[in-house]
Formats: C-alpha cells, structure tokens, sequence
C-alpha cells in the first residue's frame, strides 16, 4: 500500500505535496514568531513557485497568517507583550490608509507605469529600513560591549522630533509600551504603513515593526506582540474579502500552512524570547535587506519568461 | 424535361449512397479509446498517465494530441524601462489559448516532415491571436505563452512516446501513455490521434475525455463559489480556532 502525502487543492487548481507546505508554514511561522511580520513578503513567492496561481498564493497566505498571528498573539499576550491600545490605533489608521492606498493605486494605473512606482517603492523601502536597522542595531551592540565609554557619555539633548512628539495635542499613556505620547501619531503612523502597504500589495509588518520602534519609539518585545495583533485584523478583513470577491482563498492550503506557521510561531516566540532587542533587530534587518537584494538582482537580470500571470505581489 | 431532372436527381442520390462507405473507409480503419475514459479529480488526484490506445491504417505513423478548449488569457508583458530595470510594462490579451497542450509521436517530428507541422506547439501560434495593451514592447508574445505553459507543464511536445504495433491487414495498433499534469482545471479535453502515411495524413480520430472535480474537492469548490460569504467566514473561524488551540496546547505544555 502508497501512502502519498499529495492533496489536490480544487481552489488552487493544483496538487501540492502536504510535508512541503507544512515546512514551508513552519519556516515562514518561525519568522513571524521571531519578528512580528506576517511573512507574506516570503511566503507568497513561495508558494507560486511550488505551482500556486499568485492571486491564491495570496490571499490563501493572508487566510493562514489570520491562524499564525492568532497564535503568536496569544504567546506574545502571555509574555505581556501586547500593547491593545496602540494596536487598535494603528489599525484604525492602517484601515484608513490602505483605503486611500487602493484609490492611489488606482489613479497610478489610468497614468501608467504604475507597475515601476511599486517596484521602486518596495526596493527603496526594504533599503532604507533594512539598512537603517542594521546599521542602528550594530551600533547599539558594539555600545554594549562597551559600557564604560556608554557610562563617560554626556546625556544626549532631547532630539527635534522627541520635542515635536511630546508637544502634539491629545497626549496618551501607553502603560504597555511604557511610553507617552499624542494618540495622533498611532493614527497618522498607521495611515502612512496603509499607504504604503496597500500600494505595495502586503501586510506592511515589515514596514510597521520599524515604525513602532523607531517613530513610537516602543520596546522591541511590546512591538513584535503588537504588529501580530494589529496583522490578524488585516488579515481576517482580506480573507474574507478576497473569498467573497475573487474566489481565491484555498482553505485547505491555508489550513496546511497555518498549521505549520502556528508551531513555527510558537518556536519563533521561544526563540525571540531568548534573544536580545537588538539582536532582534539585526536579524529583521538582514531578512529585509536579503529580500531587497533579490527584488533588486530580479529587476535587473533578464527574466527567463517574458509573460507572468496578474495578481501575486 | 421535369421528368429527366427528377431521375437525374435520384441517379444523384443511388451513387451517393453506393459511394459513401467507400469514402469513410480510411477512417473506418481506425479507432481510439483512452483508460480511464473521465479523469476524476479526488482529494488525491496528482495528474495521472493517460492510456491511449487504438488502430490507424497499416504502415502509418501517429501523433497523439491532449487539448483542452481555447480560451482568453490575460497576462502581463515584462519589458526593460529606462534601459535598465526588467519589469511589467504592459498588458497582452490572448485568444483561443488551450488550457492544455500535450503532444507525442512515434517518430521524431523532423522525420515525420512537414504534414506533422499543424500538429506541433508552434502549430499553435496560428491559432493564438494576440492582442498588445499600451506599453506592450516589441516580444514574440506567442513564443513566450509557449515558454510559460511549457514552464507549468501544461505544454509538452515529445517524440516517439508513441509505440505502434505490427501491421495487421490493413491496420496496425498503437499505444502512448499521456502524463496529464494535476494542474489541469475541470472540463472537455480531446484525445486526437492523427495517422500519417508518406507524407499525407490518412486518418483522424478524436474522443472526449472529461475532467470533474469529485469527492472533497467538489464540496470545496461548490462552497467556495456558490456560497462564497460562508466560505470566507468558515476559513477565517478555523484559521482563529486552530492558531487559538495551538496557542493554548502550548501554553498547557509550559505550564507544566
């Protein structure tokens, strides 16, 4: 008797073998659990060179990260690392956001060459945050490794934007992130992520995660917990959508990979737990700054194949 | 006058049916049939080998075709922008695109010359008829289709896959083995063998095959497209619950 381990997927019009989405769940949960990102920037590549038409690589990746951020949520709540409050803020911006996002996208594709403004603005995005995480985090470790001299500094004067921040109107504690600030720069913040992430096609942790920490200036932790709380909401608003719209939402291919990225997430949370915020914080860069590259060396290399199919991001 | 018209008529119509089995007779030798006869798309279905069998005109050479309807196809076309950056830069339309294309012989095509030409993948750029968006460059858009379903193996086009039997009277046999891809979608596919003979082909036999969804992935499907709504909160419901349980087989196994 063959035991095969294929299922046919009827929504993804295709045959996957189950011990490959549910590794590639595991790996993609992993990361999300480490860094706070839905990991849809990876997985959905993935996915489409495994046979997956892009629309349903897709949207059946948002159904799954609705479950891994579920459960990377409850882990992170657990540890104490949700911050409930800054995280409906954000959404609420990012909801508003990525509904100007999608009529941008829109007036861009009536002008044309809208295709090159996304590129452009994935690759200087993932750059520039990538290369200023890396760089601020790679400082901060060498300064540890150095208390003395971090001791014999003088005290640094409050920075322009510290002055700017503290003197905006509607002022908030944010007990969970240990910080005070106007509930005006969540919203806003949020927006510009919905912008951005909706022009670029993805969930926006990877752009959000630097937001928190470096503009709300949140501890690390409190931002990872954060960003899955804030994405599950994202998430279940595009299942739902693309289900009742396109038809492209594989269920059982997300429940494969939800599976996977579930354990993988709770791995991730252990592991996180383990390493330091800055170390952290070198790693996600490294991850966008590799992703970055590849966009850049895809952009730049003839493609084998000079037709693709619509849809994917 | 009228009279002679109407026998004249008649003596039309005696030939005619004295003739008529004379001219189907090439095409009576011959004969095709596949196993299974309907592709059933279960929960496990992973593409399958196709059996093709039959009997073409003796001391003939055969080419087996698996096709699926034509359809339209919309995709995006890459072109270079500023000299530099590989991206899309516009869109292509393409009509009467099988969703399938699978081709064997059982000889190598250059052998075969040029009566096997239609039967070919490049046969297919005939058909296709192109339609370039704004800012589609200057590509040969059909060479690239073929590149992209051959890269989904949804297009194949190989040689002497085909075996034939010994001559037999005035028929041989032939069998081939068609590895259908799982990505194929439900609907019509046709099974066509096509017999040649010096150069001219002296017979064509088609038969249907039916491709259905079945089991499990029928009642995905019908739910997915008939009551979309439910599908969307179902997957979102179970996502939340099984993210939720793992969650908390988890936190019970750190608790101890």
């Amino acid at each position: 008797m063959s035991l095969t381990m294929n299922l046919y997927l009827p929504i993804a019009g295709n045959s996957v073998n189950c011990v490959a989405i549910f590794g590639l769940g595991g790996a993609v949960g992993l990361l999300s659990g480490i860094f706070g990102v839905g990991g849809g920037f990876l997985m959905t590549p993935l996915l489409m060179m495994m046979g997956i038409p892009p629309t349903v690589a897709a949207s059946s990746d948002s159904n799954q990260i609705v479950g891994a951020s579920t459960s990377g949520t409850l882990a992170h709540f657990r540890h104490g690392n949700v911050d409930f409050k800054m995280g409906f803020l954000l959404l609420l911006g990012g909801i508003a956001g990525g509904s100007i996002g999608v009529q941008i996208i829109k007036i861009l594709r009536q002008l044309g060459n809208a295709d090159f403004l996304i590129s452009i603005t994935y690759v200087l995005m993932l750059g520039f945050v990538g290369g200023y995480m890396f760089l601020e985090s790679l400082q901060a470790m060498r300064k540890a490794k150095a208390p003395d001299k971090a001791q014999a500094a003088p005290p640094r004067r409050e920075s322009i934007y510290a002055k700017m921040i503290r003197s905006m109107p509607f002022q908030m504690d944010f007990q969970r992130s240990g910080i005070r600030l106007s509930l005006l720069m969540p919203l806003a913040l949020g927006v510009l992520v919905g912008i951005l992430a909706a022009i670029m096609g993805v969930g926006g942790g990877f752009i959000m995660v630097p937001v928190m920490v470096y503009l709300l200036r949140m501890p690390m932790h409190v931002v990872v917990g954060t960003s899955l709380f804030q994405i599950l909401f994202t998430c279940i608003n595009v299942t739902i959508m693309q289900a009742t719209q396109n038809h492209t939402v594989d269920f059982v291919l997300a429940l494969l990979l939800l599976i996977g990225s579930s354990l993988g997430a709770q791995v991730g949370v252990k592991v996180g737990k383990k390493l330091g915020g800055e170390q952290l914080k070198i790693l996600l860069a490294s991850l966008v700054l590799i992703v970055m590259f590849k966009m850049l060396y895809d952009l730049l290399v003839r493609p084998d194949i000079l037709l693709a199919y619509m849809g994917g991001h | 006058m009228r009279k002679i018209h109407h026998y004249l008529i008649r003596l039309a119509l005696f030939l005619g049916i004295l003739v008529l089995p004379c001219l189907s007779l090439a095409d009576t030798i011959g004969s095709l049939s596949t196993t299974p006869e309907h592709i059933l798309m279960g929960a496990q279905y992973d593409g399958l080998s196709l059996k093709v069998n039959g009997t073409v005109p003796a001391g003939s050479d055969v080419i087996v075709l698996f096709t699926g309807a034509g359809s339209e196809l919309h995709l995006r076309e890459k072109g270079k922008v500023f000299g530099l950056l590989w991206m899309n830069v516009g869109k292509v339309t393409l009509k009467n695109v099988p969703k399938v294309c699978l081709v064997d012989s059982s000889r190598s095509f250059e052998e075969l010359g040029k009566v096997a030409d239609p039967y070919r993948l490049n046969g297919l750029r005939d058909a296709i008829e192109v339609e370039k968006g704004s800012g589609s460059g200057n590509i040969d858009i059909a060479r690239e289709l073929l590149l992209l379903k051959k890269d989904e193996r949804l297009y194949s086009e190989t040689a002497k896959g085909v075996i034939l039997g010994a001559d037999e009277g005035a028929s041989r046999t032939f069998a081939a083995n068609m590895p259908i891809p799982s990505a194929i979608a439900p609907g019509e596919y046709q099974v066509e063998a096509v017999a040649i003979k010096d150069g001219a082909v002296v017979g064509r036999y088609v038969t249907a095959v039916k491709a259905e969804l079945t089991g499990f992935p029928l009642w995905l499907s019908k739910l997915a497209y008939e009551k979309s709504m439910l599908y969307g909160v179902l997957a979102t419901v179970i996502a939340l619950v099984s993210g939720l349980a793992i969650g908390l087989v988890f936190q019970s196994k750190g608790a101890h």
